[in-house]
């Protein structure tokens, strides 16, 4: 069931097109991550569904209902906000129950409402004190049991974690996930941190410029990026790219990359190449791996620098005039200088064609 | 990086030890030195003065100070015997109160409007900030001529047909204080709305938009949340106000010059008066004291408030 339509939706701010023809179908217990650089348009986009922002043009469905012209209020939606947004002249407890209390809803019903998701969110020891008085993370639980109370059909996350530290970032997160597993309702969470949309995400929405790039699976959009700047935005580190050009012999396709020729047999070609087109073949790093022997392709090649991460090595490889990244394990150290064979993953290839940038 | 900071921290009182002694001393006392100037002509011309002024107020100088007729208290009881200082007194009190609820609330008011990201606000906003430019002396004399029941504000409603209009608030004694409020006002609204006005753009845009996902309706934002939030900005308006009250002189020489009668005295008037033109400088001494009495009443608190919330 469609929770969320958003049609040929448009925001212009003068002559700036923010938001090019969104369209955007989000079914009902969804979990969408918008993901993208900064100034892509993702919050406006956002706002735009809260309804806070006006669009251009287009119209926005909630719950079956066209929502385009009606107040954020009336919309059923909560927000949690980068900036945690809590009143901070009233207590956690009137933080909570204010929207409610507005709402005209009894005293009597909000009260056990408020305790009972400030348990659920380990904060019913703090109800009785001022925002200014709590951490970064309590306040965000804060904020979050906010628009918990209300019950809403729709939760909207505008980057909600990234004013926490790292470890508070990840524990939050699987907060969030957990909550989302049980409660169920549809959610859109902006952010522009990767690691956030790969594991929250349902489905993610990589945008870029006001347009969407692709929408999908996170595994999808990892592994079967539609275009160079999905395949190059996603990853730590980014994916290899190989220029070359296609060559098709006896029923055959190779990619010619200078260095090596790259058999793309097992590749699954969305449109049919043609000989000699332009392409750039993509890899990860994590498809870069020292060679077992069994491998169907494998290259000998110069490591010229090394990373350790801790968990893996970072190897980059010279490979004719360019290079590339391997992630080897920690326990694989390959000495610089000295050749070692590299064993590639064909099966994890993305190929784009070099002019319009798309995969093929 | 803490290698690094430690290394910086080293490498000072290194070079310090290397220095000759009284290098060392400048070094170290730098910004005393600098400043003991100033420091010198504060202590001299401010609360030397001061206790200059408190030792006056104990003798029983006419035109010149004269310490050999010391009175002791007499001059403190002499002040709250003199029906005009009474009157001085509570009219500062009168004009404040109603000088700082008026500009307060109106201040706020149109910072609120102002707020609503409305066409031409700069335009706005300098209208409102032009009387600020100008000194107390021409806002009584404008305030004067506006008020003047045969120039200004009423001959103007008398040709626009309203015979019946009337504003004699300069010559009622019982109204004049309006004549002074009004003023104060006037001059003083712009520097208030643009204390709030700044106060009010401050505010996280996210606490807006949070309370437009709740529903909560414009106007409690502004009493339950924004203004609240404001309260180091009133307290900063408040003092700069009150001590504006206390100064309050020029305007009042300018606009009624005390009158009609001594009905819109204020004791800054009332001092000048005693010390200038009634040769009485004991009894203006007494007067001056009882004001930084009055000042400090104010001030400390606030220092108080202000420190504490620092700390
Ligand atoms: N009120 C406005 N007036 C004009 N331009 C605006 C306005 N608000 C946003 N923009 C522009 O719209 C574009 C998208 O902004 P938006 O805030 O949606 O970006 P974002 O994807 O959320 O970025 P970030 O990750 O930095 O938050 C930006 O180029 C921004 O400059
Ligand atoms: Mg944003």
């Amino acid at each position: 069931m469609i929770d969320i339509r958003i049609s040929n939706c448009n925001k212009n701010y003068g002559s700036l097109r923010v938001l090019k023809d969104i369209n955007l179908e989000i079914e009902r217990g969804e979990f969408i991550v918008l993901l993208g650089p900064s100034g892509c348009g993702k919050s406006t986009l956002l706002h735009i569904v809260a309804g806070l922002d006006r669009l251009s043009s287009g119209a926005i469905e909630i719950g079956g209902r066209d929502v385009t012209d009606v107040e954020p209020k009336d919309r059923d939606i909560a927000m949690v906000f980068q900036s945690y947004a809590l009143y901070p002249t009233m207590s956690v407890r009137s933080n909570m129950e204010f929207g409610l209390r507005m709402r005209g809803k009894p005293m009597a019903e909000i009260r056990p409402l408020v305790e009972d998701k400030a348990r659920m969110l380990h904060i019913d020891h703090l109800l009785d004190r001022r925002p200014s008085q709590l951490s970064g993370g309590q306040r965000q639980r804060v904020a979050i049991g906010r628009a918990l109370v209300r019950d809403p059909k729709v939760f909207l996350f505008d980057e909600p974690l990234s004013n926490l530290d790292a470890k508070l970032r990840a524990s939050m997160r699987t907060e969030i996930k957990k909550l989302h597993q049980s409660l169920g309702t549809t959610a859109i969470y902006v952010t522009h941190d990767q690691l956030e949309a790969m594991t929250l995400a349902t489905r993610m929405v990589v945008m870029k410029a006001g347009e969407i790039q692709q929408v999908g699976k996170p595994e999808e959009v990892y592994h079967r990026p539609v275009n160079l700047f999905v395949a190059d935005f996603l990853g730590n580190p980014g994916m290899n790219f190989m220029k070359g050009r296609l060559r098709l012999e006896g029923g055959r396709v190779s990619a010619d990359v200078g260095a090596a020729t790259i058999p793309l047999d097992g590749y699954a070609f969305d449109t049919s190449p043609t000989d000699g087109q332009a392409v750039m073949v993509g890899l990860r790093p994590e498809s870069v791996q020292p060679s077992t022997g069994g491998e169907p392709f494998a290259l000998t090649l110069k490591p010229t620098l090394i990373e350790h991460t801790g968990s893996d090595n970072l190897v980059v490889l010279a490979m004719g005039s360019e290079e590339i990244v391997g992630k080897f394990p920690s326990d694989m150290l390959p000495k610089l200088g000295e050749p070692v064979a590299v064993g590639f993953d064909l099966s994890r290839l993305s190929v784009f064609d070099a002019q319009t940038e798309r995969r093929i | 990086m803490t290698c690094r900071r430690r290394l910086a921290a080293g490498t000072l009182p290194i070079r310090e030890a290397k220095a000759p002694i009284k290098r060392r001393f400048l070094q170290r006392h730098v910004s005393q030195v600098a400043l003991s100037p100033s420091l010198a002509l504060i202590a001299i011309f401010l609360y030397g003065f001061i206790a200059y002024t408190a030792a006056v107020s104990t003798t029983n100088s006419k035109a010149f100070p004269r310490f050999d007729t010391f009175v002791g208290l007499e001059q403190y009881w002499r002040l709250f015997h003199t029906p005009r200082w009474h009157v001085a007194f509570t009219n500062m009190f009168l004009f404040g109160g109603l000088f700082l609820l008026v500009t307060i609330s109106l201040g706020l008011l149109i910072a609120i409007l102002i707020d609503q990201r409305i066409r031409a606000e700069s335009f706005f906003r300098s209208i409102v900030m032009y009387p600020m430019a100008m000194s107390f002396v021409v806002t009584g004399i404008i305030w004067q001529w506006l008020l003047n029941p045969t120039l200004g504000i009423e001959v103007m409603m008398h040709q626009l047909g309203f015979e019946s209009f009337r504003l004699d608030w300069l010559t009622n004694p019982d109204t004049v204080i309006w004549a002074l409020v009004v003023a104060a006002f006037w001059q003083g609204c712009g520097l208030v709305m643009a204390l709030f006005l700044a106060g009010l753009r401050g505010i996280d845009e996210d606490i807006w938009k949070a309370a437009a996902v709740d529903g909560i309706p414009a106007w409690r934002v502004y009493v339950f949340i924004v203004i609240p939030m404001l309260a180091p900005v009133f307290l900063t308006v408040v003092v700069l106000l009150s001590l504006s009250i206390v100064r309050a002189f020029d305007l009042v020489v300018a606009l009624t010059n005390g009158g009609p009668g001594v009905s819109s005295d204020l004791p800054s008037v009332f001092m000048f008066d005693m010390a200038f033109r009634r040769t009485n400088l004991g009894l203006s001494a007494a007067s001056a004291v009882v004001m930084l009495g009055t000042v400090l009443a104010i001030l400390i608190p606030y220092l108080y408030v202000e420190t504490r919330e620092r700390a």
